[in-house]
């Protein structure tokens, strides 16, 4: 353990006042974002008091749901249930990776990802109850995007298959960035208690977004031969992707600048990566 | 010592660039890192927030990230939220823009 972690532990709650982390170098840099002491401070800091994603004061009845429409709690279900089938995905994609990860800080943060995926699953499958779904997984087999249960079964493909690039790029670059663009849409419309439970759903997946752009960011850095094989996964997954925002912004009935929001962040970071 | 230091052309230029002005950060109300890292990020507040000269968006995250100095072009910073590591490049505009380093 390098003496900055040491210092770390002293100083919480006692900021060293000369502490500054844009100068740590970056291999502390990557053990500190990476550990598993990272992640609980971090989500500790932002779920405490906060049982399924949303202040507790608010939880003695399905709050928010009263002055909902129905066509717009049906709406709501609806898009709930699709975030279901990606959490699900990113659960059984992120869980599947851990076998695969090349090294052991991936396997590590791999790790805290699967407890936040599953957080995730359960706080949309308590709120499809707050909205009256006795039997949520009925209800998602029921009104799931075929497009996206396409595109999970694509990516549990590619993660069987130990291809760790290929799984990295489908699962923590093109899914991660699908959710977070659709949940930040979402939460600037969303009835308090939903854009709540988002707003702590995007958070975590600020982590796995991030970890897969630079970690595969790295990875073609070193190897640049890959480039090409994975620019053509991303052009195989492409259709899939705008089918997925397509359909979830109708849900959600998002206006065309909100539209161009969704695809922008995944657009943005294919360019960054040199994957076009 | 400083005369000597003066009239070398390459400390010249350093010494002859305005002095960075250094800030007191605060904490801005970021809990999405361990408590040492909070004051370091904030949220952006939509359009009527404005960005300090020691502060910049990250390309990944658009979380704000802040320095203890004055930004300038070459610059490195790290975004803990989403774990990333740039440099500060002047974009097309003239104004401070990031490059995310791999
Ligand atoms: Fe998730
Ligand atoms: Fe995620
Ligand atoms: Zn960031």
């Amino acid at each position: 353990m390098s003496p900055e972690h040491d210092s770390d532990r002293a100083d919480l709650g006692h900021p060293d006042p000369e502490f500054d982390p844009h100068a740590l170098n970056q291999e502390d840099f990557l053990n500190e974002v990476h550990s598993f002491e990272f992640w609980f401070q971090a989500v500790e800091g932002y779920l405490r008091d906060r049982p399924y994603g949303h202040a507790e004061g608010e939880q003695s009845s399905p709050v928010g749901v009263a002055d909902l429409g129905q066509s717009e709690k049906d709406s709501l279900i609806t898009t709930l249930c699709n975030y279901c089938v990606g959490e699900t995905a990113a659960l059984e994609g992120a869980s599947g990776m851990i076998a695969i990860a090349p090294n052991r800080h991936s396997k590590i943060f791999l790790a805290t990802q699967v407890a936040d995926e599953a957080r995730h699953l359960e706080v949309f499958l308590h709120r499809l109850r707050d909205l009256g779904i006795a039997n949520p997984e009925a209800e998602i087999e029921r009104r799931a995007n075929p497009t996206l249960l396409v595109f999970k079964r694509r990516l549990l493909e590619l993660v069987r298959s130990g291809d760790w690039s290929a799984a990295l790029l489908a699962q923590n670059v093109i899914l991660e960035s699908m959710e977070h663009s659709a949940f930040m849409v979402h939460a600037a419309t969303a009835d308090p208690v939903t854009a709540e439970i988002l707003d702590g759903v995007m958070k975590d997946e600020r982590r796995h977004l991030g970890f897969g752009e630079n970690d595969l960011g790295r990875l073609l850095a070193d190897h640049p031969g890959n480039r090409a094989r994975l620019a053509g996964i991303r052009g195989e997954l492409d259709g899939l992707v705008l089918a997925v925002f397509s359909r979830a912004a109708d849900d959600l009935a998002t206006d065309r600048s909100m539209r161009a929001d969704m695809g922008r962040e995944y657009l943005e970071t294919m360019d960054r990566l040199g994957l076009v | 010592m400083n005369n000597q230091a003066s009239t070398d052309p390459i400390t010249q230029a350093v010494t002859t660039e305005e002095p960075r002005r250094t800030f007191e950060l605060e904490d801005r109300g970021f809990r999405e890192v361990p408590k040492k890292w909070r004051k370091f990020y904030r949220h952006w507040e939509g359009e009527d927030d404005w960005l300090g000269p020691n502060e910049i968006i990250c390309p990944v995250c658009k979380v704000v990230i802040r320095s203890k100095r004055e930004l300038r072009v070459g610059d490195r910073l790290y975004c803990m939220p989403c774990m990333s590591r740039m440099v500060v490049v002047e974009a097309q505009d003239g104004s401070l823009a990031t490059e995310v380093i791999y």
